[in-house]
């Protein structure tokens, strides 16, 4: 229930954020006799409705709540801090992408995510990290896609 | 006849060695990517498009459909062994395969997939073949209008099937189509909520959001079940890989039943291989003569929902090509790499491009029948796949998915909005709302403004011409109907129930 108020509110707020976004989009009347702001300014409309219809639910769910409904416990945010440890990780693997070059930022990030998640198989996590990163790179450049070298000569 | 030249020619097309390469890589990564749980076709497909940027557009295509439908015999597999459907339409599969897995009976439910999953979709694709034709020559009268009410109709259908709660997928479609409307405006030449980012000019790239909505997000809820301890049991595959006479005389009829409820269920918007299993499974349990043994291992109630699953990505290839509409997520993304290619599927493609289209549509034939040899003698391969550990693959599905959003244009800064993509998603499912909605506006919602833009000049501001034709009434009439009946079923449902406790 909290979850769905949280939903709503957000809901509304897009949709307050996005009509005053729409009214500042400049209009020029040229050729284009509905403009750019039209749809737009139904898809905020639909947005508010939408919230409306998830306020109609949300009633409907408390007069009948649904037996047996989990609650968010508070052992709930020790894996929330897991994923959120991996979104940073993920953000600074990003950053180092074109830094250290594909290869090495990879099987960094890879090795790091392995240990945590795949934990004691030190020499398993190891070779298929680097050996992925290796494979990976050779396939893609045969395929002509292309990923940053880096701080590697090749 | 020209038709039948057409389909002949397709043939050439898909029989070409070139072609034929390319329909088994996409069927192999197709079973690969379904066996695997944690990434779906929509991701798979959605990566593998900067891989294919400088193939031909027509094996490209051939590759693309082939792991769409691939994924479905792979889902199957995952769902016997493991009880945790490999792809979200093998989780009627999972309830009775499982069960026929602990009796012993593995092999008979893998086989009966495969078959199943063989002759419902060869029969989708025959399907296929015969409904094309007449409903692109149909899609021909289409104006603007007609254009935006069947977009508009496909996207309330989705909405309305999407989950649990209609309101909560209808928020999650008309987000994507706000997301849609960022970047340069293509009529008037003015930019929409950029911020000023130059990167969002172009506005988001629906690749990138659908690897973050579906292989980032995924990834991210695996690892939370790895962190939260929650496992799952492999069964080991042993014994004979085949069933028995009485086994098959039992399936016949659920596969050709599933079949046919799986292409309809395609074909319309909206409902896609889960709702089609479902409907196959209920259907099967009602019309048994042992319906207490579903849930306890009964083979019609993994040969069904199965042939359902297998026959819908056929139907959903309907609209694609004839109407250029996708039906789901992962049709959504066929129609985004058709698009990437500058080809618009549609009515007219048909007369333009009978070679892409029919080669296409025939490499299905062939490509089922690669997937009934992969499946049935090969699956002990792809069953290894299962004891990888999750702590492994999920970190390596995130390598791939950063390789498959950095190929798309070079740039670090679209990694970052594909990360945005993949919390978003993350924490969509975590409040249940669903994705699917969500990509799918975000594909069509250009098109569909424009379509509203164009149908608007023409009527001259005035919107009845949203309901001036008798396609357009319809549709627009069965929009009303999709968003409205969620709403008013239940209080029905509970009226009728109230009168007759009281009664």
């Amino acid at each position: 229930m909290m979850t769905d108020r949280v939903i709503l509110v957000g809901t509304i707020v897009v949709a307050g954020v996005y009509l005053f976004a729409t009214a500042q989009i400049p209009v020029l009347e040229i050729g284009d006799p509905l403009g750019p702001k039209a749809f737009p300014r139904l898809l905020g409309l639909g947005l508010l409705i939408a919230a409306g219809l998830l306020f109609a639910e949300m009633r409907k769910d408390r007069r009948a709540p649904v037996p047996g409904a989990a609650r968010v416990g508070s052992h709930d945010w020790r894996h929330l801090w897991v994923i959120a440890g991996v979104i940073v990780w993920t953000g600074a693997y990003y950053a180092a992408f074109e830094r250290l070059g594909y290869v090495v930022a990879t099987a960094i990030y890879l090795f790091a995510l392995m240990a945590w998640f795949n934990r004691g198989r030190w020499v398993t996590n190891a070779l298929a990290s680097v050996l992925f990163c290796l494979l990976s790179y050779a396939m893609f450049v045969k395929l002509d896609v292309n990923l940053p070298k880096g701080i590697l000569p090749f | 006849m020209e038709t039948l030249t057409h389909i002949l020619n397709g043939f050439a097309v898909s029989l070409q060695p070139i072609n034929l390469w390319y329909t088994f890589i996409g069927v192999f990564l197709g079973t690969i990517i379904g066996v695997l749980p944690g990434i779906g076709p929509s991701a798979g497909i959605a990566l593998l498009i900067p891989v294919t940027y400088g193939m031909n557009p027509t094996s490209a295509l051939i590759m693309m459909a082939g792991i769409y439908y691939g994924t479905k015999y792979g889902g199957s597999t995952t769902a016997i062994l493991i009880n945790t459907p490999g792809e979200a339409a093998s989780v009627m599969t999972a309830i009775d395969g499982y069960q026929m897995a602990k009796k012993g009976r593995a092999g008979a439910a893998l086989a009966i997939s495969a078959v199943g999953s063989f002759i419902a979709g060869t029969l989708g694709v025959v399907g296929l073949t015969v409904f094309a034709v007449p409903l692109a020559s149909m899609a021909l009268k289409f104006g603007p209008a007609e254009y935006f009410a069947l977009m508009f109709f496909a996207l309330t259908a989705v909405s309305s099937l999407g989950g649990k709660s209609p309101a909560k997928a209808m928020i999650s479609t008309i987000l994507g189509l706000m997301i849609a409307t960022i970047g340069i405006d293509l009529q008037s030449g003015q930019p929409r909520y950029t911020m000023g980012i130059p990167e969002l000019q172009d506005g988001v790239g629906f690749v990138i959001a659908v690897v973050g909505l579906f292989a980032i997000a995924e990834v991210f809820s695996t690892m939370e079940d790895i962190t939260k301890g929650v496992r799952s049991e492999i069964i080991r595959l042993k014994g004979r890989l085949w069933f028995t006479r009485d086994e098959w005389e039992r399936s016949v009829a659920p596969i050709l039943r599933g079949g046919v409820i799986g292409f309809v269920i395609g074909v319309l918007p909206g409902a896609g291989g889960t709702i089609a299993a479902i409907l196959s499974y209920v259907w099967e349990k009602r019309l048994s003569r042992h319906p207490e043994e579903f849930g306890k291992g009964a083979i019609e109630g993994v040969a069904g929902p199965e042939a359902a699953n297998n026959s819908d990505t056929a139907g959903a290839m309907v609209p694609l090509l004839t109407l250029g509409i996708p039906g789901g997520g992962a049709t959504a993304v066929l129609l985004g790499a058709f698009i990437m290619y500058g080809i618009q599927p549609g009515p007219l493609l048909f007369q333009n491009r009978p070679d892409l289209v029919w080669g296409l549509v025939d490499s299905m034939y062939i490509g089922n029948i690669m997937l009934l040899i992969l499946n049935l003698p090969l699956i002990g391969l792809f069953v290894r796949l299962l004891y990888i550990p999750r702590g492994i693959l999920m970190p390596l599905i995130m390598a791939i998915s950063a390789i498959g959003v950095y190929a798309l244009n070079g740039n670090p800064v679209e990694l970052y909005i594909g990360l945005l993509f993949g919390i978003a998603g993350y924490l969509f499912r975590k409040a249940d709302i669903p994705v699917a909605p969500m990509v799918l506006s975000l594909v069509l919602g250009g098109t569909m403004e424009q379509s509203f833009r164009q149908a608007m000049t023409i009527s001259g501001g005035n919107p009845g011409i949203f309901v001036g034709s008798a396609i357009s009434v319809t549709l627009v009439a069965l929009s009303a109907l999709s968003v409205v009946l969620p709403f008013i079923l239940p209080r029905l449902k509970a009226w009728r129930d109230g009168s007759r406790d009281t009664a």
